[in-house]
């Protein structure tokens, strides 16, 4: 009991001293990274929910298919191309460049949307 | 029970009606289709005849799809066709599991059985033909095919659906049609520039 309680006590004095030696890097190192922000598009009917989506550098993107077939996540002209997602799959992407890229879904000529990235 | 739809005046039209006149610009997945129609005017097709359609309607594109896959030359008309066979493929099995949930047992009916006889006369015509002729012939049969289970959607089969989740599956389902139709539409206006 007594040496259950010490371990825990030491795993616990550890992880506090790891935590705020991470927040003393942090906040010395401008450079450090955020949180990294996730957006979320749905697709399903046939559409991309949000059909129109800003994000910033190094925000990550999650595509999920919630269509009973697969789609893709295809930029017009470059810059990214998913295979094909199964439904109730998902696929993610990290946007870097910044741009408006007008994507679409290489099985299904018909379904359109855009990403910004600023 | 919808045997009327509302005009844009606000009168009122019996479906059958606007249904004939949608049929005659139609082909032959239109005639396989009319007898969804006629139901307008009655109580229209119960859920386990509702499954038979939607199962047979797939089915139907599904092996016309494999068809134009293997005899087309064209790049377009077979991803177009490859297209068909995975997502009609995609509805069936989810239509298939649902019905299987609902202990709902498909139940042939006029309608299924003509669908399918409309489907077997489509492929014996295809089978018939090659080349340009055959894409042609695949593709016009695609959109009117399309167009049909469209309105079937809409006239009858969401509209006399009773369980909630069949009902959701067909208006889930629905945007496939068009997009489906939209794209056949398209192969069609290069394919009849091109000549035979």
């Amino acid at each position: 009991m007594a040496l259950r309680r010490r371990l825990l006590l030491t795993a616990a004095g550890a992880l506090i001293v790891t935590t705020l030696s991470r927040a003393g890097m942090a906040a010395n190192d401008t450079a450090a990274p955020k949180a990294v922000t996730v957006h979320t598009v749905t697709i399903e009917a046939m559409q991309y929910q949000p059909q129109a989506l800003t994000v910033r550098p190094g925000d990550r993107i999650r595509w999920i298919n919630k269509d009973l077939f697969p789609h893709t996540v295809t930029a017009d002209g470059g810059g990214f191309d998913s295979p094909e997602i199964a439904p109730q799959s998902s696929w993610t992407f990290t946007a870097r460049k910044a741009g408006e890229f007008p994507y679409g879904c290489r099985l299904h000529p018909t379904m359109k949307a855009t990403l910004t990235v600023r | 029970m919808s045997a009327w739809l509302h005009t844009p005046t606000g009168t009122e039209l019996p479906a059958k009606e606007n249904t004939v006149k949608a049929l005659s610009l139609m082909m032959s997945a239109a005639v396989a289709l009319a007898t969804v129609t006629a139901w307008a005017d009655s109580a229209g097709p119960t859920d386990p005849q509702i499954a038979a359609i939607v199962v047979t309607a797939n089915q139907v594109d599904i092996d016309a799809g494999k068809l134009a896959k293997s005899k087309s030359h064209s790049a377009e008309v077979k991803a177009f066709a490859q297209r068909m066979i995975t997502d009609h493929t995609g509805v069936n099995k989810s239509a298939t599991e649902l019905v299987t949930k609902l202990h709902v047992t498909p139940e042939p009916n006029a309608t299924s059985k003509s669908l399918q006889q409309g489907g077997d006369d489509n492929l014996s015509k295809l089978k018939t033909l090659s080349g340009a002729a055959f894409d042609k012939a695949y593709i016009d049969h695609e959109v009117a095919y399309h167009q049909a289970v469209l309105d079937a959607m809409d006239k009858t089969l969401i509209p006399s659906a009773q369980n909630a989740e069949l009902k959701a599956l067909l208006v889930k389902v629905r945007p496939a049609f068009v997009a489906h139709l939209e794209h056949a539409k398209k192969i069609q206006s290069t394919l009849g520039s091109g000549g035979a």
